[in-house]
């Protein structure tokens, strides 16, 4: 498992317990912090069968990258987790893909948003953003000067006023789950949310979403607006917080997944048949 | 000692072979698919893997000889020659291998031949003892020779390995060895089998198993199935469905102490034992594998059905029979081919027909109408790519896409 270490705020009993279902299922499981480790790169060789991408940390996803060049299998696959998280990617694929998605401009100069204002507000946020951090939503030209650009690079998306509260998708395996929640959610409870059952037309937008990155496990932000849905973020290994029995899912899931690279399948099942997804080709 | 086991899957192989070749018998077997007949042939052994928590023993169990079942003269020799023949092909095959053993038999002028049927089914060995008749003559002794039914409760869940690698294939279960065979079905001299068991009353032995660990196997199953578990293993550690699938087993064994006297269900240790059987995560069993021919799972003597039919008998009211029993329709519906006769008579008549048809069910009665109930209430929500999140309540899905507050 390659992790990042929570602050202690935020910790969250999803990850432990999906290692310790693994273990008792008989699983060997490492811990892995990159963050914190020495790692060396000409000694870099896959010394286990599956490699579990929880953390997102700029050093995570390069040590999955190296470890995926030296033919490590990666869950979900590094070049999807690194897909995921750009969201000029992200969105251009799930665009392609026919997923509903707001209308969204990059831009290294605040300035040449300002035409777009006219044209109604714009929620700017970085582009390699998490957890709603450094979201804005500009309603009037002014507000640009007062924006910063992350890496030079300014990510914004038409505003589409939500109704009610945050939806968040998660598909484990395959299998779709809705959870509501306040934002910004303020305690554990809060975030867990509420599971939902979703209409078919989003159930059909989530399982798109993992079609056009070849993944099977992953969450989605989505948001209602006039009745339409919009997909505003995809995650490519989200905390799954509120979905029932989480942990035990992702362990069935992860464990399901260890077989089938050990019985010499691949990992992935909505892989194409050339081992490449519509992200790998996306992102050459 | 010699032995001839026809069938070479997960059973011929991984139960019967293994513990003839532990009791010192020298095992022919014999099999329709030629690759395995090769392959057996070419290691001359396969591997067993026994699984238990973190504990495994694997072995290798040496084989005789492979025969395929189209060389009628030689296998007809071997069980000329062998002490014992265990079959495991499954029970609609029977009829098929009946002409080898009727073949051996009328070669045979040594002592009479023990024939166990490996196939969890009461009327296994009717059904091949009446199939072997056909294929004799009218004046043949079959009564010379001895013909048993077997309760096994060693789950071999898979065989690991392909047929044309350099290592013998392994078959993965788990340590239980005990099978149990009518005592009074058989011949002396009795077979030494390490784990036979010889009952009286077979039947009473077939029932148990039936309506308390395979009505919770299946249970486990459906309900992982509606709750999107890959795994027996994992579905098991649901807290809901653990808690239905001792409520379910519980249901068989009220069910047979309401007929069969106290105590006949096994009492509540015996469902432990069962339970962690089923956490045994080595043994890989997906739910799907577990959950498989749905429409004989529901027959009217089947573990489900059959179970919550007893019960009702003896007064039991039951809850989690038919739930389980509604899950198994959905297992049915959710088939991506939609071809089972089950699938397909659900889709033209709707579960009350489907449960008249494949449960013997009356539409009117009660055990029906709660099945069909649970049914159309998983309905509301279920789908094979949504998961049920609760099996006791459900939301309503609305236009929004938000369940209602």
């Amino acid at each position: 498992m390659l992790m990042m270490r929570s602050p202690s705020s935020k910790t969250s009993p999803l990850m432990p317990e999906v290692v310790s279902t693994l273990e008792v299922w008989g699983a060997e499981v490492d811990v892995l912090y990159p963050d914190e480790m020495l790692t060396c790169l000409g000694n870099l060789i896959p010394e286990h069968d599956l490699y579990v991408l929880k953390s997102g940390s700029e050093i995570a996803l390069s040590v999955a990258g190296a470890l995926d060049a030296a033919g490590a299998t990666i869950l979900n696959p590094h070049r999807v987790a690194a897909a995921c998280r750009d969201k000029v990617i992200a969105t251009r694929v799930l665009a392609a893909a026919g997923v509903p998605v707001p209308e969204t401009y990059v831009t290294g100069h605040a300035g040449e948003l300002a035409g777009l204002i006219d044209e109604g507000p714009l929620v700017v946020k970085p582009y390699r953003g998490t957890n709603g951090q450094g979201v804005h939503v500009v309603w009037d030209a002014d507000q640009l000067d007062d924006l910063a650009s992350s890496g030079g690079l300014l990510f914004a998306q038409r505003y589409h006023k939500p109704e009610g509260r945050d939806r968040k998708i998660y598909v484990i395996g395959g299998q779709v789950f809705g959870v509501k929640r306040v934002w910004p959610a303020r305690s554990y409870e809060e975030k867990l949310g509420e599971p939902f059952t979703i209409t078919d037309e989003v159930r059909e937008i989530a399982l798109r979403c993992g079609e056009a990155f070849g993944i099977e496990m992953y969450g989605l932000d989505i948001i209602l607006s006039d009745g339409c849905p919009y997909v505003v973020d995809i995650s490519s290994f989200p905390g799954f917080k509120g979905v029932p029995q989480a942990a035990l899912r992702l362990a069935d899931y992860i464990y399901a997944v260890a077989q089938r690279v050990l019985d010499g399948e691949p990992a992935v099942e909505a892989l194409r048949a050339d081992g490449k997804t519509p992200a790998e080709e996306a992102t050459r | 000692m010699r032995a001839v086991v026809i069938g070479a899957g997960r059973i011929g192989c991984g139960l019967a072979t293994e513990a003839l070749e532990r009791g010192g018998y020298e095992v022919t077997i014999v099999a329709r698919d030629p690759a395995i007949v090769a392959h057996l042939n070419l290691h001359l052994q396969f591997r067993v893997r026994l699984v238990e928590g973190s504990r495994s023993d694997e072995r290798a169990v040496e084989v005789r000889r492979a025969l395929r079942s189209t060389d009628i003269p030689a296998v007809a020799e071997a069980i000329a020659q062998a002490d014992v023949v265990a079959v495991s092909v499954g029970v609609e095959s029977l009829g098929a291998i009946a002409h080898l053993i009727a073949a051996g038999l009328k070669e045979r002028t040594a002592a009479p031949l023990n024939v166990i049927a490996y196939e969890n089914a009461a009327d296994a060995c009717e059904r091949l003892r009446d199939a072997v008749l056909r294929h004799l003559p009218d004046e043949f002794p079959l009564d010379r020779h001895g013909f048993s039914s077997a309760v096994i409760e060693r789950a071999v869940s898979r065989r690991v390995g392909a047929l044309n690698d350099a290592r013998p294939v392994c078959f993965v279960g788990d340590p239980s060895d005990a099978v149990h065979v009518d005592g009074r079905g058989l011949r002396a001299p009795l077979p030494g089998i390490p784990g036979m068991v010889f009952a009286d009353d077979l039947s009473a032995t077939f029932e148990r198993k039936l309506f308390v660990f395979s009505a919770g196997h299946a249970t486990t199953a459906y309900l992982g199935y509606l709750k999107g578990y890959r795994y027996i293993h994992a579905a098991i550690r649901d807290p809901e469905i653990r808690e239905a699938v001792l409520e379910a087993m519980r249901e068989g064994q009220r069910g047979l102490e309401s007929i069969h006297g106290e105590g006949t269900g096994g009492g509540e240790d015996r469902l432990g034992v069962i339970l962690r059987r089923f956490e045994n995560a080595a043994l890989n069993d997906p739910v799907t594998r577990v959950g498989r021919d749905p429409g004989r799972k529901l027959g009217a003597h089947e573990r489900l059905i059959g179970a919550a039919t007893l019960a009702e008998r003896g007064g039991v009211r039951t809850a989690v029979l038919p739930l389980a029993a509604a899950a198994a329709l959905c297992f049915a519906a959710g088939d991506p081919s939609g071809a089972s006769p089950l699938a397909v008579d659900l889709a033209r008549s709707g579960p009350g027909g489907a449960l008249r048809e494949f449960a013997a069910l009356d539409p009117d009665g009660g055990l029906c109408q709660r099945v069909t109930d649970a049914f159309r209430r998983f309905g509301l929500t279920w789908r094979d790519d949504s998961p049920l999140l609760r099996l006791t309540e459900e939301t309503a899905e609305t236009p929004s896409g938000e369940a209602p507050a």
